[in-house]
């Protein structure tokens, strides 16, 4: 029923003085309680913390398990800089990448942080980001790089990014899996399928991909683009003087369909995602892995540590270029606001840490946790304690193998990056044709042009 | 006159719900709508696109993949989820032993998270390691969809769990409409000869109209926020197959960092979802009326 204030049932009394006044306190309050949490809320996203002078924000929610290499960094710099705490903080990676997005739309970027080579463009472009070539000045700390991790992030004049981590992927394969099943480790393409079909014959999974959530983890296959051609033409790519629909790019998607036809991947592998297929190789029931370096620890610590061994990916015979390439590249970049330049001691802790990373004392922290050198510092990783991790430094230092100078994600738009992901994914699993991915990956190109800051 | 009628304390008293209404409503709806008329990128300003973005639209795939399983859950709740819901509710508000117990059991679902419920439902569903597929084997059936990750299934699939995980709320607003009328007209009805039959067409369901109304209103509302599912069923996969509106601009916005295209599919999931609430309120009123 409609009720109206003169039909109203009438009060038997009128409210005190003493009530309206409460009433309106309490609105008043409701309101500035509302107005401080909101405001706090902003003050705990710009980073800024009681508990440390500058914030590290990563993309990992847990660092000390999930990246325990920059928990260590920052526990040992904190030990040695009292003066200089820094907080260390993090999400997962696409919440991460939200927040850090919207940070800077507001202008509250932590001082440092990791973000996606596609974004850190974006924020170059618009000033967010401090030029680290200062920096990287002081001591000489530039000669402690080997000039193609440091390339890649740079733009024009500006040093706006240096590198997290060192990316090195292929396949981590299962040694005992394939010695059962008379299986060598494969070298082309061609042996690998053969290895397909004998393992998917003996029930075993062969290849374990999880794409739930997970559609970027296609690194080994990323690599293959770049035995197809993909560094030498991707500029006339994005700057439309060629195409990715085109007969060399497609010849490697067929290759990736006949894969899948001899049934190299799970059949679950749309719904389980990338944790999930590591999870199936450490249990021992995939005999390949697509992933890299960052899982070598935790297949060491598993029941499948001591059977492992870890391949840069096939050749192919009718590949375009140098077949003999492994992915060891800077992942994305550590980036600087660019407001840090304005707080003198926020600026010296800031350069106080790059100093510390990337000194032999940093790099050392990053090889005791099975991480490979970002700089020309020479590790000594003991074989017999951590056969998983020597076995990935010892393919990506492969004498008369090279390295590309990027991953081919990294170098295109966060679209164009997500098309190229579900162009293998849809070719694996049956969803589209090597045709429809080709054209689907330059459809994307032609729609969302790259960020050229 | 009560301090509360009068305009001016009226006001005042609507005031902080009305400003932070529009903060947080009113005024993101305009952001978004602005932003879909530019090329943000989410971080430097974008400039002026024009209809760009939703020209983009029109020609793009998964977008008219999104509206098409959108749609699917729309037709599922709709059909099944509605009237479903409604015969449970006449089942147990009869005199059945243990009907609290079964009402609690189906009204479960509704109270855990719909990030948890896809989860669960991917042991039951994954062509793989679900459940479903475990006993087809094992009555030696040999197919095995793929009831999600697949081509085809995936949105009919989120469609049901979307109705499993409905279902007790829809139940227990008809199970209170239900209790809500009037005992007499019933027991005057069976006094007059009335087959269970004739009073669920001819008295129950005409006096419920209003009920079925506002489940309708809700059920539609909801199937255009449904996300959490899809995120934690397939992630949207495999190649968007099996994205609805909602995560495929949550997509493209987050992921690609197209805000202005992003912003552009926001806006269109507003209208049709704002169209469709629209039109069945238009409808209830208009039985309403008749009646």
């Amino acid at each position: 029923m409609a009720t109206s204030p003169q039909s109203a049932p009438p009060t038997s009394r009128r409210p005190s003085g003493i009530s309206r006044r409460l009433l309106l306190t309490a609105t008043a309050s409701a309101l500035f309680v509302t107005a401080t949490a909101c405001g706090s809320a902003v003050n705990t996203a710009d980073g800024s913390s009681s508990d440390g002078l500058i914030t590290l924000s990563m993309h990992n929610p847990d660092s000390k398990t999930q990246d325990p290499a920059t928990w260590q960094m920052v526990q040992e710099f904190n030990k040695q800089h009292p003066d200089m705490k820094i907080k260390l903080e993090g999400q997962p990676v696409d919440q991460h990448e939200q927040r850090m997005t919207i940070a800077a739309q507001s202008g509250t970027l932590p001082e440092i942080f990791w973000v996606y080579d596609s974004l850190a463009k974006t924020m170059v472009k618009s000033g967010d980001l401090l030029d680290l070539t200062p920096i990287l000045a002081e001591d000489n700390l530039k000669a402690k790089f080997v000039p193609s991790m440091l390339a890649g992030f740079r733009s024009g004049n500006v040093q706006y990014g240096v590198p997290y981590q060192a990316l090195v992927t292929g396949f981590y394969y299962n040694k005992a899996i394939l010695d059962e099943h008379k299986i060598a480790v494969p070298e082309t393409f061609d042996d690998l399928l053969a290895a397909v079909k004998k393992l998917k014959a003996a029930g075993v999974v062969p290849i374990t991909q999880g794409a739930n959530n997970s559609s970027f983890s296609v690194w080994a296959f990323l690599t293959m683009l770049d035995r197809f051609g993909y560094e030498a033409k991707y500029q006339d790519i994005l700057s439309g003087r060629a195409s990715y629909d085109s007969a060399d790019f497609l010849r490697l998607y067929k290759h990736v369909e006949e894969l899948a036809e001899a049934g190299a991947f799970p059949s679950n592998m749309n719904t389980q995602t990338y944790a999930q297929a590591v999870a199936s190789y450490t249990s021992g029931k995939a005999a390949f892995l697509d992933a890299g370096v960052w899982e070598a620890a935790k297949i060491q610590k598993s029941g499948v540590g001591k059977d492992t061994g870890f391949w840069a990916g096939p050749t192919f015979s009718d590949g375009v270029g140098n077949q003999k390439l492994v992915m060891n590249v800077p992942s994305a970049p550590f980036v600087v606001s660019a407001k840090v330049k304005d707080d003198k001691k926020k600026y010296a802790a800031v350069k106080a840490f790059i100093q510390f990373y990337y000194s032999d004392a940093g790099q050392k922290i990053l090889v005791d946790n099975a991480q490979p050198p970002v700089t020309t510092y020479k590790p000594s990783v003991d074989a017999t304690k951590n056969p998983v991790f020597a076995a990935v430094l010892a393919e990506a230092s492969k004498p008369g193998w090279t390295s590309p100078k990027a991953q081919p994600d990294l170098v295109v738009s966060a679209a164009t990056a997500s098309a190229m992901y579900d162009s293998f994914y849809g070719v694996m699993g049956g969803s589209l044709s090597p045709e429809e991915a080709v054209k689907n990956v330059q459809k994307t190109i032609k729609q969302v042009p790259a960020v050229t800051p | 006159m009560n301090w509360l009628t009068t305009r001016r304390h009226f006001a005042l008293m609507v005031a902080p719900a009305l400003i932070i209404y529009s903060l947080y409503m009113i005024c993101p709806i305009l952001y978004s709508l602005y932003y879909s008329f530019t090329n943000f990128d989410g971080v430097s300003a974008g400039g002026f696109a024009g209809l760009d973005n939703y020209r983009q639209m029109a020609q793009d795939d998964a977008f008219w993949t999104s509206m098409r399983n959108t749609g699917i859950i729309l037709g599922i709740a709709l059909f099944l989820l509605i009237p479903l819901g409604f015969l449970l509710a006449i089942l147990l508000s009869g005199r059945v032993k243990g009907s609290g117990a079964l009402r609690a059991l189906v009204f479960a679902p509704a109270i855990i998270a719909p990030i948890l419920v896809g989860l669960i439902w991917i042991f039951i569903l994954d062509p793989k390691i679900g459940l479903v597929n475990a006993f087809l084997l094992a009555i030696g059936v040999p197919a095995h969809p793929q009831w999600i990750g697949g081509p085809t299934l995936s949105s009919y699939s989120i469609g049901f769990v979307y109705l499993w995980q409905q279902i007790g709320f829809v139940l227990t607003i008809f199970y209170a409409g239900l209790r809500m009328l009037p005992r007499d007209v019933m027991e005057a009805s069976s006094l007059d000869g009335a087959s269970r039959w004739q009073q669920l067409r001819h008295i129950q369901i005409p006096m419920l109209r209003e009920t079925f109304g506002i489940v309708t209103a809700l059920v539609v509302t909801g199937v255009f926020k449904v996300f959490e599912l899809v995120y934690a069923l397939t992630g949207g996969g495999p190649v968007h197959l099996s994205e609805v509106m909602v995560s495929y601009m949550y997509h493209i916005t987050f992921t690609t960092q197209q805000y202005g295209y992003g912003m552009a599919l926001a806006v269109v999931v507003f209208v049709v979802g704002a169209l469709a609430s629209a039109a069945t309120f238009l409808d209830n009123r208009r039985k309403g009326e008749v009646r």
